[in-house]
């Protein structure tokens, strides 16, 4: 009998891009570690608040290190991010309330559309690829409709807590139930140590799949 | 004929325990990459005055994550850090003006010297919690390093000259030019570009960017050529 999968809980919000790399880099694991992951959009502008902590990209020298290497990670991650430093600027002005609404409410009737929603969102946020997410004019329309329910606000506003309750001070964050514990890895970074942690193997940012078997 | 190798510059302090991983997984790397490993041993209290950066254990969440990521890390790196919530209070209050200072009289002397000396700053710092700034906590450092007592006490009478206080400061100001806002900070020179990489956390990226095969944290040296 198969081992039971280790539950893997990524929480993350569209306006981060590097959880667009953990995400991705996630999402070709799932078919590769015997891991169940659990996609948990939540917003990082109430994290952030909850811990007192700030974006990386409000100290000047780590800005101009962030544009570098998030272009870096993106072509290594072979994720189409694409940064620039209006972009800063632009994306924390907006925000991603909105969309992370968007998404929860996703979460809350079309789960099978959570992956390429989130990966559309991402795409319109941080990269210049435009691609369809495949949901029906009809069936946006209605989830828009939702986005402002007290349902959906207080979904996110809880997966938004629970991410808080697990010791997130920023995104991605990814926590393993593993040997009857939880382990919270805070990063597109640190997936190698998860795997260590969780008895998997890493094979870089961009596995190949097993071949099937004949 | 042999491709040149890359030259690829670590800027540490020993107060920081990322910088102890990154240094020993550059130690192994250095016999497997095409690489010229060049140590700089640089003040992370310059860097963080210059950059307004703060050590990230001083946001409280930050500082509970730190403890584990840091026992984990440790763990499969194979790099024998200890630490507890105390030493966040030990580093923030104490520092390391002292030990960076003998070590960077290290570089300018003794260079044979200045793997294992950093190693042994590290290790009584970090996994044996003693103190690294008093003139005899810093001639037991050298003597464990293999320097004789005669060579270790000169090295201390040179801690205080100009000479040492300007190089390590010339030393910081280098990280700070290349961008360093953090440490470990790596430059590896490539291509004819200068690639800065912060943590111990951006060495399998440093390996895609020179072209190299990351292996883990823990490579195995290749076999010998019968």
């Amino acid at each position: 009998m198969a081992a039971a999968r280790t539950l893997v809980e990524l929480f993350y919000d569209v306006v981060s891009p590097y959880s667009w790399l953990g995400f991705e880099v996630l999402c070709r694991y799932q078919h590769i570690w015997n891991i169940d992951l659990r996609f948990r959009p939540a917003f990082l502008g109430g994290i952030m608040q909850a811990t007192g902590n700030k974006p990386p990209a409000m100290l000047p020298k780590r800005a101009e290190y962030l544009l570098k290497d998030i272009k870096r990670m993106g072509k290594y991650y072979q994720v189409p991010v694409q940064i620039s430093a209006d972009d800063f600027q632009r994306i924390l002005g907006k925000g991603s309330l909105g969309a992370m609404r968007f998404i929860t409410a996703i979460d809350m009737t079309q789960p099978q559309f959570l992956e390429p929603v989130s990966r559309e969102f991402w795409i319109r946020f941080w990269s210049q690829v435009a691609r369809q997410a495949g949901l029906s004019s009809e069936q946006a329309q209605k989830l828009l409709e939702m986005v402002s329910s007290p349902a959906v606000k207080n979904r996110l506003k809880e997966t938004t807590e629970d991410a808080i309750k697990f010791g997130a001070f920023g995104m991605p964050a990814v926590v393993a139930h593993y040997n009857g514990e939880q382990h919270l890895f805070f990063g597109s970074d640190r997936l190698e140590l998860l795997g260590s942690v969780i008895g998997e193997k890493w094979l870089g940012p961009v596995p190949s799949l097993p071949s099937p078997k004949m």
